[in-house]
């Protein structure tokens, strides 16, 4: 999902009082870009059903092979 | 000058000689002192040396010992603390320049339980700017220099406390953990490294930090040594509602004991998936080396850990949060890296913090179900050695990764998990690169046993490639 530059500012610009230069957002462009990566992978996973009260059982998920 | 013989030795092994008179603290803290100060322009590990105080408490330790008044093995021992720990009239900077002349008016609680054991309190030590990186590349106190490569960064973010227990400076140091930054400087400068569980010791007193997942724990040359740093850390505070009121095990007590009837899970997921071969064959080693020991072993899933990038999404949140106030009236204050990278977290959305939360019980879920098949899981500590300090980039199978600032995060790959699941860790060193670069292995176990880390770690050491090797600082 592509965030364009002017939204960037205008963001920084009205809720922390001060103006960030386009070579400035390009700095902090590698941190958003891993943010909308990861919120794109997790697109993939169902987290409908977790919730802190739900019951475990060992056998369920994470498991071991040996 | 040469340093003296007794900086070589550990916290257990000094800890009789000190109760019977045989060292005196004046002596131990003159040496450690004498030492800072020759190290100091080699590896700038220190942001501010407390030599006055450190002499006049080991004074008064020595005059305790005279009374026949024994505090415990860290009685007139030599430590360093981390700069954005507090501590009473001395200024504590967080390794930044809006705290640069900030003086508390109280000690952390973990300093004065540290005081209470009898521990001289020799300096503030050197790391990344506001504790925000793994590297203690420090914009404003200058770089930290790792002790077996003085082009290399000691990691972060504690990373002055990693290189003085490494060269023989401190016998140990408290460092903070918020993503590994305890266990990281230990394993590239070749030290022990404990991140207890989650409420096992308090914050009280860790300055401008996220309110989740930070820890302050001790790096140290053994496993004992760190058995004995968390047992005097180690409690409830009443004061700090993250502590738990968890009764304290003995925890020395349970080096020593046999690892046979314990099972290692090894995760086939996320950990050893993107390791420098280096790190990779050393940490299967010590595999081996558990496997020889009687220790049994499970490949175990930990398939939700694919999503493991997500539970970044609430540090970045937290983060700009926490530095919204200064950010706001001293933004020229602060370097590059920590400047740009928490302003990104700006950007992240109510929803998808929620989401990030949701990520870290599925992770915990996961982890929980895993240990109660298996004791303990092994991984690598870190999936590189140091890399150099001048590399903003580090190259590992064949990709490019950043080492700082906005954007990275690989370093700290294998250790930050454990901050979210709240899961004790501890790293060990396991071996070293060709080039000479030291490596760990990380256990990670259950909440609240700390005594089956330190059996298998004790355990682990004994047999370790890493024991009894010093760096070599005075031909560098």
């Amino acid at each position: 999902m592509p965030v364009s530059n002017e939204t960037l500012k205008a963001m920084i610009r009205d809720l922390n009082g001060f103006d960030l230069s386009d070579e400035e957002l390009d700095l902090i462009r590698p941190e958003i870009d891993f943010y909308l990566a990861e919120l794109e992978r997790l697109r993939e996973l169902d987290l409908s059903s977790v919730f802190s009260s739900r019951l475990l059982r060992v056998d369920e998920g994470g498991s071991s092979n040996g | 000058m040469a340093s003296s013989p007794l900086l070589r030795m550990t916290i257990s092994e000094l800890a009789p000689r000190i109760q019977t008179r045989e060292v005196s603290p004046l002596e131990l803290t003159e040496a450690a002192l004498s030492e800072a100060h020759r190290l100091q322009p080699k590896l700038n590990s220190f942001i501010t040396l407390m030599e006055e105080q450190a002499l006049s408490q080991a004074r008064e330790l020595e005059e305790s010992l005279a009374r026949g008044e024994y505090l415990g093995p860290l009685h007139g021992i030599p430590i360093g603390i981390k700069d954005n720990i507090a501590t009473a009239g001395v200024r504590t900077t967080v390794g930044s320049r809006v705290f640069a002349d900030y003086v508390p008016d109280e000690d952390a609680h973990v300093v004065t339980l540290c005081k209470q054991a009898g521990a001289v309190i020799l300096g503030k030590e050197n790391l990344e700017e506001f504790a925000a990186g793994a590297t203690s590349n420090n914009p404003h106190y200058g770089p930290v220099r790792n002790p077996w490569g003085l082009e290399h960064i000691p990691g972060g973010s504690s990373g002055g406390g990693g290189a003085n227990v490494a060269a023989g400076v401190t016998f140990a140091s408290l460092g903070t953990d918020l993503g590994g930054s305890v266990r990281l400087p230990a394993t590239f400068c070749g030290a022990v490294g404990l991140k207890q569980t989650f409420g096992r010791v308090s914050q009280r007193g860790l300055l401008v930090t996220s309110f989740n997942g930070d820890h302050i724990g001790p790096m140290t040359r053994s496993v004992m040594d760190s058995a004995l740093m968390l047992q005097a850390l180690a409690g409830y505070d009443p004061l700090d509602p993250s502590t738990l009121p968890v009764p304290v095990d003995d925890y020395p007590a349970a080096l020593g004991q046999r690892l046979s009837g314990l099972t290692m899970g090894i995760p086939s997921d996320y950990y050893f998936e993107i390791v420098d071969p280096q790190v990779a064959e050393a940490v299967h080693r010590a595999i081996s080396s558990l496997q020889e020991l009687g220790v049994k072993t499970k490949e175990v899933s930990l398939a939700s850990m694919e999503y493991a990038g997500a539970l970044r999404f609430a540090g970045m949140a937290d983060s700009v949060v926490t530095h919204e106030p200064y950010i706001r009236e001293q933004r020229d204050q602060y370097g590059p890296d920590t400047l740009y990278r928490t302003l990104a977290g700006q950007f992240v959305l109510a929803r998808d913090y929620s989401k990030s939360l949701k990520v870290q019980r599925l992770i915990k879920e996961e982890h929980a179900r895993v240990l109660q098949q298996v004791d303990f899981l092994v991984t690598p500590t870190a999936p590189v050695a140091a890399p150099r300090i001048d590399e903003k980039y580090f190259r590992l199978n064949g990709n490019e990764y950043r080492a700082r600032g906005p954007g990275s995060g690989m370093i700290s790959r294998c250790t930050s998990p454990s901050n979210s699941t709240g899961l004790p860790a501890i790293t060990v060193p396991c071996g070293f690169t060709a080039e000479g670069l030291p490596i760990g292995v990380q256990f990670i176990g259950r909440p609240f046993d700390e005594k089956t880390l330190f059996q298998v770690a004790g355990g682990y050491e004994s047999v370790s490639p890493s024991r009894d090797r010093w760096p070599q600082l005075d031909e560098k």
